[in-house]
C-alpha cells in the first residue's frame, strides 16, 4: 500500500481508512511452497522440535517414575539372593565361594543360551523343536522379539538377519490385508448399528463418538479381555500379569519376561501343539487391532496439537490484527495532525507575508506562534476528536524559529508518511 | 466385484505364503540351533555332576539354590560378586528402559519387577508408543525433502527418467544407511564391548533397528563399564536416529514402489494417501474420513483401513 502523498494534504484527507502496511495472515501449519512440497503438507521445524522435546521430557518422566518404583524392589531382591548364597555356603561348608561363583556363572550363561539346568534331564523339551522354532520365527517377523529364545550360533544369527529382512515386509503386507478385512467386517456391523441410532435423531458427532467407543470396547473384549482370561487360566499368571503380557506383546515391545506357552513340561504335547498356533493367530489379529487403536491415539494427538496450534494461530492472528489496527489508527491520527500543522503553517506563512507586506519588515513578530495559536484555536472546533497536545508543538516553535517536524519516530521516516520540514524565520 | 474377489485372493495368498515362510524359518532354525543346544545341555549335566561329586551338597538343595538364582537373574539381579555395585534402575538405565519401551524395541534384559511397575508400563506404553511414532514420522517428513526429493529432482534434471532416478537414489540411500548405521556402529560396539565380535555388533544393530529387540545383546550392561551413563545415552540417540533412517528408507521404497506401480498391483495403500494431511478436520467430524473407507466396502476396494495405511510400527505400510 503506497503511502499517501503527504505533501498534498488534500488528497490525503480523502483516504481516511486505517492503513495496514503489512499483511496479516494466521499462522499456517504449512510451510510456504518449497520446491519439494508438492502434495504433502509438512510440519514446520519448530513444531517438530517442540514435539521432540516433549518426547524427551516424557522419557525423563518415565525414567524417574520407573526408578522410584523399581529400585527398592531391586535392592530387596539383591539382598534376598545374597542372603541365599551366604546361607548355602554356610550350610555346605565344603563348597567354597569361588567354586560356587563359577558354577553360577556357567549356569547363567547356559540359561541365556536357553538351556535350563535345573530339573532332571529327562523330561526336557527342547527349545528348538518345530513348534517353538515356528513361534520364534513368528516373533522375529512381527518384530515383537521376546528373546526368551534367541539364536546363539553364528550361522543362526546370520540367517536370522536375512530372514527378518525378507519377513518383516511380508508380515507388513499381511497386516495391511488383515486389518482391512477386519475393518470391513466391523464396519458392516457398525453401519447397521448406526442406521438404528439415526432413527433416534442423534447428531452426527455423537454417532461417530459412539461408533469409536464401540470399536474400542468390542475390540478390547475380543482381543484383550478374552485372552487375559485364557492366559490366566492356562499359564497361571495373575490378572495384572496377563494384561501386562497382552499389552506388551500386541504393541510389539515384547520383553520376554512372560511368554505364552513357555511352560513346556507340564502340559500334554498335543495340547501345546494346538495352543501355540492359536496364540500366534491371536497375535496376528490382535496386532491389526492394536495398530488401529494406536494410530487412533496418534491421530488424537495430532488433532489436539493441530487444534491448539489453530487456536494459538487464531489468537495470534487476532492479536496481530488488533495491533495493526491500533497502530494504523495511531499513524492516521499523527498523519492528520501533521497535515493540519502543515496546513496551518502554510496559512501562517501566508498571513505573515500579508502582514509583513502591510506593516513592514521591521516588526518582529513571532508570527508562527501567534498565527498558529489563532489557527489552532479555530481548528480545535473543526477537529474536536483529535487529541492534539498543542503545548509541545508551540513550545517547539517558540524555542527555535525553525522547526523540524518529522514523522515523530525514526522508524517511520523511511515510510515517507510524515515528513514535513519547514523553515520559518 | 472383480476387485473384491481379487483382494480376498491376495489376502489368502499372503497368509499362505506367510505360513510357508514361517515353517521354512522354523525348520532352518531348528536344524541350526538344536545340535548346539544339546551339546550345551550335556555340558551342564557334566558340570553339575562334578560339582556334586566333589562337595557335600546334595542334589535337592543345589536345585533349590539354582532355581532361586535363575529367577533373580531373569529380572537382572545377579548373585555374582562383581555385579553388586551397579543398579539396573538408576536414572540413565531407567531412561534407557523407557526408551526401549516407547520405541517398541523391548530388549527385556531388565523388566519391571513390582506390580505397580507393570501397571505403569502398560499405561506408559499405550501413550508413549503412538507419540513416538508421531515424532518419528514428523521428523522423517522433514528430512524427506533434503534427502530424497531434492536429490531425485536433481537426478531428473540431469536427464534421467523418473523411474531409474528413484531406483538409483534408493540404492544410494540404502548404501549410505548401511554404512553409517550398521557397519560403523558395529565396529564401535565390537571394540567397546569386550565379548562382542563384529558379527555380533551387526546382529545387534539389525535386531535393534528393526525393533525386534531380542535382548541377548544389550550394550552397556557389562559390569565395570566405563562412562556407563554417557554410553547408554549415546546408544539411545543412535537408536532414535537409526529408527528414523529406517523409516525414511521404508518411505522412499514405498514411493518408489508407487512409481513403479507395485502398490496398486498388490492393492496396498498408496503413498499419497498420506495420513499426515494436516488439513483434516477435527477428530469428531473427521471420523468419517477415518472410518468411512472400511465402511464403504465394495466400493473402495483400494482404500485400506488405518492399520494398513499408517506408519505405526509395522513397516511397509507407512503411507
Amino acid at each position: 500500500m503506497a503511502a499517501p502523498d503527504l505533501l498534498d494534504p488534500k488528497s490525503a484527507a480523502h483516504n481516511s481508512k486505517p492503513r495496514l502496511s503489512f499483511s496479516v495472515s494466521p499462522v499456517l501449519l504449512n510451510t510456504p511452497e518449497d520446491e519439494c512440497d508438492t502434495r504433502t503438507t509438512v510440519m514446520r521445524w519448530k513444531t517438530v522440535s517442540a514435539i521432540f522435546f516433549l518426547v524427551v521430557l516424557y522419557l525423563i518422566i518415565g525414567a524417574t517414575v520407573f526408578r522410584a518404583l523399581e529400585q527398592p524392589h531391586e535392592s530387596s531382591q539383591k539382598l534376598a539372593i545374597l542372603a541365599e548364597k551366604l546361607d548355602f555356603l554356610a550350610m555346605h561348608s565344603c563348597v567354597n565361594s569361588s567354586e560356587l561363583e563359577d558354577l553360577v556363572k556357567q549356569v547363567v550363561s547356559a540359561v541365556r543360551a536357553g538351556v535350563n539346568p535345573s530339573g532332571n534331564s529327562t523330561n526336557h523339551m527342547s527349545l528348538w523343536d518345530i513348534s517353538s522354532s515356528f513361534f520364534f520365527a513368528g516373533t522375529v517377523i512381527t518384530t515383537i522379539g521376546f528373546g526368551n529364545i534367541s539364536p546363539h550360533t553364528e550361522g543362526g544369527r546370520i540367517f536370522c538377519i536375512i530372514y527378518a529382512l525378507l519377513g518383516i515386509p511380508l508380515f507388513g503386507f499381511l497386516l495391511a490385508g488383515v486389518g482391512d478385512q477386519l475393518g470391513t467386517i466391523f464396519g458392516k456391523g457398525i453401519a447397521k448399528v448406526e442406521k438404528m441410532i439415526v432413527k433416534w435423531k442423534v447428531s452426527q458427532t455423537k454417532i461417530r463418538v459412539i461408533s469409536t467407543l464401540i470399536f474400542i470396547l468390542f475390540g478390547c473384549l475380543i482381543f484383550v479381555a478374552l485372552p487375559v482370561i485364557i492366559f490366566k487360566h492356562i499359564e497361571g499368571w495373575s490378572t495384572l500379569e496377563s494384561i501386562y503380557f497382552v499389552v506388551i506383546t500386541l504393541t510389539t515391545i515384547g520383553f520376554g519376561d512372560f511368554v505364552a506357552g513357555e511352560k513346556g513340561g507340564s502340559e500334554s504335547p498335543e495340547f501345546l501343539n494346538y495352543y501355540k498356533p492359536v496364540v500366534w493367530f491371536w497375535i496376528l489379529v490382535g496386532l491389526a487391532y492394536f495398530a488401529a487403536v494406536l494410530s487412533m491415539i496418534g491421530d488424537w494427538f495430532r488433532v489436539i496439537s493441530k487444534k491448539t496450534k489453530e487456536e494459538v494461530g487464531e489468537f495470534r492472528a487476532h492479536a496481530a490484527e488488533w495491533t495493526a489496527n491500533v497502530s494504523a489508527e495511531f499513524k492516521e491520527t499523527r498523519r492528520r495532525l501533521s497535515v493540519d500543522i502543515y496546513d496551518k503553517f502554510q496559512r501562517a506563512a501566508s498571513i505573515k507575508r500579508k502582514l509583513s507586506s502591510e506593516l513592514g519588515i521591521n516588526q518582529e513578530l513571532t508570527p508562527g506562534k501567534r498565527a498558529l495559536s489563532v489557527n489552532l484555536y479555530e481548528d480545535r472546533e473543526n477537529y474536536p476528536n483529535s487529541t492534539l497536545s498543542l503545548s509541545p508543538i508551540t513550545g517547539t516553535l517558540a524555542r527555535n524559529g525553525s522547526f523540524y517536524l518529522n514523522g515523530l519516530s525514526p522508524d517511520y521516516a523511511d515510510r515517507r508518511e510524515i515528513a514535513i520540514i519547514e523553515n520559518l524565520k | 466385484m472383480h476387485s473384491l474377489g481379487r483382494s480376498w485372493l491376495l489376502l489368502t495368498g499372503f497368509i499362505l505364503f506367510y505360513v510357508i515362510y514361517l515353517l521354512f524359518g522354523a525348520l532352518m532354525f531348528s536344524s541350526i540351533e538344536r545340535p548346539v543346544e544339546d551339546k550345551l545341555r550335556q555340558e551342564m549335566e557334566v558340570l553339575k555332576q562334578e560339582f556334586l561329586n566333589q562337595s557335600c551338597v546334595n542334589s535337592t538343595s543345589l536345585e533349590r539354590f539354582l532355581v532361586k538364582v535363575l529367577t533373580a537373574n531373569k529380572y537382572g539381579v545377579s548373585v555374582l560378586a562383581n555385579n553388586s555395585a551397579t543398579s539396573n534402575w538408576d536414572l540413565t538405565s531407567s531412561m534407557f528402559f523407557a526408551n526401549t519401551l516407547v520405541t517398541t524395541v523391548g530388549y527385556g534384559q531388565t523388566t519391571p519387577l513390582s506390580d505397580t511397575g507393570k501397571a505403569f508400563s502398560i499405561l506408559y506404553a499405550l501413550i508413549g508408543v503412538p507419540f513416538t511414532m508421531l515424532v518419528l514420522t514428523a521428523c522423517v517428513q522433514r528430512i524427506m525433502c533434503p534427502l530424497v526429493l531434492s536429490p531425485v529432482s536433481l537426478l531428473q534434471r540431469s536427464g534421467m527418467e523418473p523411474r531409474p532416478a528413484t531406483f538409483l537414489h534408493f540404492l544410494l540411500l540404502l548404501l549410505l544407511v548401511v554404512l553409517c548405521f550398521f557397519v560403523v556402529p558395529a565396529a564401535v560396539f565390537s571394540s567397546v564391548e569386550l565379548s562382542w565380535s563384529f558379527l555380533d555388533g551387526i546382529y545387534f544393530c539389525f535386531i535393534s533397528l528393526c525393533t525386534i529387540g531380542l535382548g541377548d545383546f544389550v550394550p552397556g550392561t557389562q559390569p565395570g563399564q566405563k562412562y556407563r551413563q554417557l554410553y547408554q545415552v549415546t546408544v539411545m540417540v543412535y537408536l532414535f536416529l537409526g529408527l528414523m533412517m529406517m523409516y525414511l528408507l521404508l518411505r522412499t521404497f514405498h514411493k518408489m514402489a508407487d512409481l513403479h506401480g507395485l502398490t496398486t498391483f498388490l492393492q496396498l495403500p498408496r503413498c499419497d494417501e498420506s495420513d499426515l494431511e494436516d488439513d483434516r478436520e477435527p477428530i469428531i467430524e473427521g471420523k468419517p474420513e477415518d472410518q468411512a473407507p472400511p465402511y464403504q466396502t465394495e466400493k473402495e476396494a483400494n482404500k485400506h483401513l488405518k492399520p494398513g495405511s499408517h506408519p505405526v510400527y509395522n513397516t511397509i505400510n507407512s503411507g
